[in-house]
């Protein structure tokens, strides 16, 4: 934070831009940053090509290398994360000791909050797939499959990761019909004596429902890519504190959210005019009370009222019987 | 269409790839998730790894995909649109939670005062005009005086007094009073805020440890002084110490003006009832009453006997003897 300087808003424009990079009571999407180290391989580069055509738009690719060791020093990943306005980090590395290295981070508050580092074994690219691909800013489905994203700490975190990375922003509604096109699925493989931690294997298929009959279509999946397997390296566990501001939830009422806090307005629609409408409405009119014209003649005395209510009464009543 | 297509689309549909699960897929709507938390078959993995992951994934979406077609819908122009639930799982903000925006010196005084905030309409009406002007801005109203051709003098004012300069003084002082107070507010609240950002920080920030250098040093400065006026002399002869903290005397402290309405009334109240009730007047020891020792005050019986012991000539060596 110390790094970049304090900007003074000069004009209602900028002041807006600022704000909008405010703490928000409901958040906008995280951007990721696809960020290259000093060294990289063309495997490492090509996985980082197609997970940044999967998180677009709310991606960003920077071309050029930079000097970046996650594990070591962060400080140029929390600097990027301030100037960009982005909390998702993906850096490509390669070493002779850490072939083919794709560390993930996420950061909280403009610091880091945890990071984990996979190591790419099996790479085949989405262009390597003929097949249709899904369009850009479409929501994924995603699945995790073994009971280690529900035990081990380290696949734990790993799934928190990943949802986060692509389906971490919450949305209120989706149409099924054209809304889903692909499913990312992550399947981490058996653990055995030999193998403590196992691989993980990301595929991604493109979805097409068919109609069976039932409410619930059946599904037709296509590997649209790309392919990846993973093993899990180095990890670095969120701090307690950090974690626990992070996961803190604000009190919304539930009108408010279905409201769209202020950002939607009910009922108010431009039309190609450019005019506005507003819809209206109203219960509907109880004309039994309405009053007609007031006459001397029509008026009711007060013996006249009591008579005519007692009739009521027994016409009622002997209408009941 | 292609007829292998077509063939496809048929398996598809009539397709028994689903697999069979251990533990139920459990499903996320609100993320679009859904988590098989059965173990992976250690030999389907092994010997058939992408056909297995394919079934996998198809037996878990189609089981997400039957819990979002059970979710309730809304009819929009381009076809249903299903409303999803809040997420189950907890993913981490990017931010904290915004922090409300502290109350500015008006917005204090009102709320102690219990003055309700009444929202201005930004145009008001010129009966002049017959129409509605800006409350301020161009044509505002706040600057009629200042754009008439004629203005009313009174009588005893200066000849030479412009009145438009004064009205646009006015405004300009009311205009530099506000943004002064403006700036008092934003820089009181960066203060509480960065307090309250130091303190919610582990471990000692750099303001923490000097307010904690200063509370030491205060102490000190305080004990020092009360040796060096332990002497007899109350220090007055005393060598100065180079730096030596001056004494400084006890301030009278006020109440703030501003202060809770509640507080104000009740300790208002409070004057009266003491008033009634006769709080801090001297009470009348009664005779035979439950006081020191039956209604007599011992001490100051015992003062008042040895002054008139004295008084009549009282024999110190009298009294030496009777110790004896």
């Amino acid at each position: 934070m110390s790094m970049l300087r304090t900007i003074k808003p000069k004009n209602a424009r900028v002041k807006r831009a600022l704000d909008k990079r405010e703490p928000q009571l409901v958040e906008n999407e995280k951007t990721a940053i696809f960020v290259r180290g000093q060294s990289t391989s063309e495997v490492v580069r090509n996985v980082m090509k197609d997970l940044y055509a999967l998180k677009r738009p709310n991606a960003i690719n920077f071309s050029r290398k930079n000097d970046i060791h996650p594990f070591e020093d962060t400080s140029s990943l929390e600097f990027f994360a301030n100037k960009n306005d982005a909390s998702l980090f993906v850096t490509g590395l390669h070493s002779k000791k850490r072939p083919h290295d794709l560390v993930l981070t996420r950061m909280f508050d403009g610091r880091v909050l945890d990071m984990i580092e996979l190591g790419v074994d099996e790479f085949k690219g989405m262009s390597d797939f003929e097949s249709p691909k899904s369009s850009v800013g479409v929501r994924p489905l995603m699945v995790f499959h073994s009971d280690l994203f529900d035990t081990h700490p380290t696949y734990q975190q790993l799934k928190s990761h990943l949802l986060d990375f692509y389906n971490g922003h919450a949305i209120s509604e989706i149409p099924l019909i054209g809304g889903l096109e692909h499913v990312i699925s992550i399947t981490a493989g058996p653990v055995s004596d030999e193998i403590q931690l196992p691989k993980v294997h990301f595929r991604v298929y493109t979805v097409k429902l068919i109609g069976s009959g039932s409410k619930v279509p059946k599904l037709q999946l296509t590997e649209m890519g790309p392919s990846i397997d993973f093993t899990v390296r180095r990890i670095q566990e969120a701090d307690e504190e950090l974690l626990k501001m992070s996961m803190k939830r604000p009190k919304i009422a539930k009108s408010d959210i279905e409201k769209g806090l202020g950002k939607k307005k009910k009922n108010i629609e431009t039309d190609q005019m450019g005019d506005k409408i507003g819809k209206i409405h109203l219960a509907k009119q109880d004309l039994g009370k309405m009053q007609g014209r007031k006459m001397k003649g029509l008026k009711l005395g007060k013996k006249t009222k009591s008579q005519t209510g007692e009739t009521e009464g027994n016409v009622n009543g002997g209408g009941d019987i | 269409m292609d007829v292998t297509q077509e063939l496809e689309t048929f398996a598809a549909a009539n397709s028994t790839a689903i697999l069979e699960r251990l533990n139920p897929v459990v499903t996320d709507a609100g993320l679009l998730a859904a988590f098989d938390n059965t173990p992976v078959d250690a030999e389907e993995y092994s010997s058939n790894l992408n056909p297995h992951l394919l079934a996998l994934t198809l037996t878990s979406t189609q089981a997400l995909i039957a819990s979002l077609f059970t979710l309730p819908t809304k009819s929009s122009s381009s076809g249903p649109i299903t409303l999803l639930p809040t997420p189950a799982t907890v993913l981490p903000r990017e931010k904290p939670l915004p922090k409300p925006k502290p109350p500015t010196k008006w917005e204090r005084f009102a709320k102690a005062k219990g003055i309700s905030h009444k929202k201005k309409e930004k145009d008001i009406w010129d009966e002049e005009k017959q129409d509605w002007v800006p409350r301020w801005g161009k044509g505002g109203k706040n600057r009629e005086g200042e754009d008439q051709w004629l203005h009313e003098v009174k009588a005893g004012e200066d000849a030479d007094l412009d009145p438009a300069k004064t009205a646009k003084n006015e405004r300009k002082t009311r205009i530099a009073k506000n943004e002064k107070q403006h700036s008092a507010n934003v820089a009181a609240a960066s203060n509480s805020s960065a307090a309250a950002a130091a303190s919610s920080t582990t471990g000692l920030s750099q303001e923490e440890k000097k307010s904690k250098r200063d509370l030491r040093k205060n102490e000190l400065q305080r004990s020092m002084l009360i040796s060096k006026t332990s002497t007899a002399s109350l220090g007055r002869f005393d060598e100065k110490i180079q730096g030596e903290p001056k004494a400084k005397g006890v301030k009278r402290k006020f109440e703030p003006t501003v202060t809770d309405f509640k507080g104000e009334k009740s300790s208002a109240l409070d004057v009266l009832k003491r008033l009634e009730s006769g709080v801090g007047k001297v009470k009348k020891t009664k005779k035979g009453s439950s006081g020191e020792e039956g209604g007599l005050n011992v001490r100051k019986a015992v003062r008042f006997q040895g002054k008139q012991d004295r008084a009549n000539g009282a024999r110190p060596g009298d009294k030496k003897a009777r110790r004896k």
